[in-house]
């Protein structure tokens, strides 16, 4: 499981760690029964304190994306259909909120805004490459 | 009980001049706060006060509730300390050093030791004097952290370091942590390392606590706020931003007035809108390094 934390970015580290384990459990790379990487070892491999992942993973078991069995691993939560299109709309939301402040601080008319939003579309621009900056 | 407990704590240096002006902050077990302050901010004199190497004029230091000057050697056998200027004895090899820590410690752990000999890729039969710089700390970090200390005191551990070695630092901190649930203080300028490790931050500044936060709430609890100059008039907004029980530093620059607020941006728009009469002011969030900046450039 591919999770990057950079720690310039503004945004505190165990936000950075939630906001990717939901982007993958959206996208479908982390599938319902699959195990998160132990405290430990994902502290280890991302150079960073484990209470943050603690902090992160309980953040994610309280909003139902896993859940904790005694003794095991974390596993992602399976979910109904409407529940993980809300989450994608939060995702989205989420995603646009800098954009929008930026249109509006611009002040170009809804029209222009969204003919630029739609023609990026068209091209699909490179979701990674496009991470909002925060 | 907390592991380490600073209160009240003074210390003057021999020609007067108070270098720690009454500091008072604890850790509890398995808490990791980053120590942050410019040099000469008194960082350094308080970690070795911890260490019982200097004596608090007023006010008490307590590990696991033991005195450091009246306890030193229970206190040392649960502490690890590695400091910037720590130096080893320069005739000894590398393997000599190691064994003659493991014969003052009664926890030595001599599988992780050689664990890290062999992730540092030590070289066990040269002299302290033929190591590099960073080889050298390696050792002290080893020799730091061998018996499994309940609290680790690192004094701008990576200082002078390069950034693999750096890496290497951390990561060793962090096995610690997950395995033995070390409580750590350190100090490091290396803010980015401070966000990685640290759950909590303590900012001194002129030997007086300016922060004490969690690192979380620093991200998202605070905010720098830019008033333009147009609503500074003649100062008298700044001096009374300065006075603001939220507004915890304030300065100049030629762009706006830069002032640090307690608050979250929203609140702290809030507060300059509805008590300042400023509209428009840019408030955000914003990474450790510059929320330092700010701060102990924002003292008057």
């Amino acid at each position: 499981m591919l999770i990057v934390v950079d720690p310039n970015s503004g945004v505190p580290v165990y936000r950075q760690v939630i906001d990717q384990i939901r982007f993958h459990v959206s996208t479908g790379l982390l599938s319902p029964g699959d195990e998160l990487p132990s405290t430990r070892s994902l502290s280890t491999q991302l150079g960073i304190n484990p209470m943050t992942i603690s902090k992160a993973y309980s953040f994610l078991e309280r909003d139902g994306v896993v859940e904790r069995r005694p003794g095991r691993p974390l596993v992602v939560k399976a979910v109904a259909e409407s529940e993980s299109s809300a989450r994608k709309a939060d995702q989205v939301r989420e995603a646009l909120t800098p954009a929008v402040r930026v249109i509006l601080q611009l002040d170009v008319t809804r029209e222009e805004a969204s003919r630029t939003f739609e023609e990026m579309l068209k091209e699909g621009i490179d979701s990674k490459s496009e991470k909002p900056e925060s | 009980m907390n592991i380490i407990e600073f209160k009240n704590v003074h210390r003057a240096y021999v020609k007067g001049e108070d270098v720690v002006k009454g500091i008072t902050f604890g850790l509890h077990a398995g808490e990791v706060v980053g120590l942050l302050g410019r040099n000469g901010a008194g960082k350094t004199t308080l970690i070795r006060i911890a260490m019982g190497m200097l004596e608090a004029q007023t006010g008490t230091v307590r590990l696991f509730g033991l005195d450091p000057r009246v306890e030193p050697v229970e206190v040392k056998q649960r502490v690890g300390y590695v400091s910037e200027d720590q130096v080893l004895p320069a005739f000894m090899r590398v393997r000599e050093v190691i064994a003659m820590h493991r014969r003052l410690f009664k926890n030595w752990d001599d599988e992780m030791a050689r664990g890290l000999v062999e992730r540092f890729r030590l070289p066990l039969e040269s002299r302290i004097s033929g190591v590099s710089k960073g080889q050298a700390r390696q050792v002290a970090l080893l020799c730091a952290v061998s018996h499994r200390p309940e609290l680790l005191l690192l004094d701008e551990p990576a200082g002078g370091l390069d950034p693999a070695a750096r890496r290497e630092f951390l990561e060793t901190s962090i096995q610690l942590l997950n395995e033995t649930g070390t409580t750590i203080l350190f100090s490091s300028h290396h803010l980015n390392d401070v966000e990685r490790l640290a759950d909590r931050v303590v900012l001194i500044h002129e030997g007086e606590l300016l922060i004490d936060s969690d690192m979380d709430v620093m991200h998202e609890g605070y905010s720098i706020a830019l008033v333009p100059y147009e609503a500074n008039g003649d100062g008298a907004i700044r001096r009374s931003l300065a006075r603001h029980d939220h507004c915890i530093a304030v300065r100049e620059k030629p762009d706006a007035l830069h002032a640090v607020f307690s608050l979250p941006p929203d609140r702290a728009r809030d507060v300059l809108g509805e008590q300042f009469g400023i509209a428009g002011a840019h408030c955000r969030t914003a990474v450790l390094e510059e929320m330092f900046i700010e701060l102990v450039e924002g003292q008057s």
